[in-house]
């Protein structure tokens, strides 16, 4: 019986040793999945580096990786052509500083609102890096 | 947002801005009807922030009332014409950025979300307010 305690005992106390220097790495297919659900979210040329920083992340960031509130480039698209004279769509995105500007000035006069269709879905692309970013 | 990027795009908002404030000025002792806004000119309504050029004009002859009266957002867009230039002025020739870290803070504080909703009550109350003067 206390042979079997001390047995026990040893074993957990390996364990916790093992475990406790050893943090798990995310596994590539993890990062590929990862990858491959969220490619439309990000600009092209930042693809490879969030495979890398991925890689070389511990695991305990995979939760944190599928709670990031990624906005989607179409839906601010759409919103951007029907009420980005409002400024809508950069407030959506978590311009707020620039949606403020928008909404004041009748959607920068109207071009401001024009040429935003163009730039709007990589401004999502890029702000969606940047909350990524955190936890790179 | 880059700290230069802002202030490149506030330097250039600002020409724009003067430069069409002047540009009306000058065009309504015609009484020229026209409107940049793309939202007035599709939907006929008003847009939150119709109303604002001629506020700032009523402002800058002295009609507080008046300008209250246009639209009260275009005291907002007078202080903003005013004291950003100043305040560029004094960032870039000093190699500050104070005026980035209170833009920053400023995006934090519209963030939260009962100011974000004060906020947002605020501008429809003042919507509704527009359409009804059929600015």
């Amino acid at each position: 019986m206390i042979y079997i305690a001390h047995q026990k005992i040893f074993y957990s106390f390996t364990f916790l040793l093992t475990n406790l220097y050893y943090i798990p790495k995310m596994d590539s297919q993890k990062v590929d999945m990862f990858l491959m659900t969220n490619a439309k979210y990000f600009q092209a040329k930042h693809l490879n580096y969030i495979r890398e920083r991925l890689q070389v992340a511990d695991d305990s960031k995979w939760p944190l990786l599928q709670s990031a509130d990624l906005k989607d480039p179409t839906t601010s698209l759409i919103i951007s052509i029907f009420a980005g004279s409002l400024g809508i769509d950069r407030f959506i995105i978590g311009d707020t500083g620039l949606g403020v500007g928008k909404l004041l000035t009748c959607g920068g006069l109207g071009i401001w609102a024009i040429v935003d269709w163009f730039l709007i879905s990589d401004a999502t692309k890029a702000k969606n890096m940047e909350k990524l970013q955190m936890f790179l | 947002m880059t700290r230069n990027r802002l202030y490149l795009f506030l330097f250039l908002g600002l020409i724009a801005g003067y430069s069409y404030v002047l540009w009306e000025s000058y065009v309504r002792i015609f009484n020229h009807p026209f409107t940049p806004c793309i939202f007035k000119n599709t939907t006929g309504i008003a847009c939150p922030s119709c109303g604002v050029t001629r506020s700032v004009l009523l402002l800058m002859h002295g009609g507080l009332t008046s300008a209250i009266l246009m639209n009260p957002l275009g005291l907002v867009v007078a202080a903003i014409m005013t004291i950003t230039p100043l305040w560029l002025l004094y960032d870039v020739s000093f190699k500050k950025n104070t005026l980035y870290n209170s833009y920053k803070k400023t995006e934090k504080v519209l963030k939260t979300p009962w100011i974000a909703i004060l906020f947002f009550i605020l501008i429809a109350a003042n919507w509704a307010w527009n359409i009804h003067k059929g600015l």
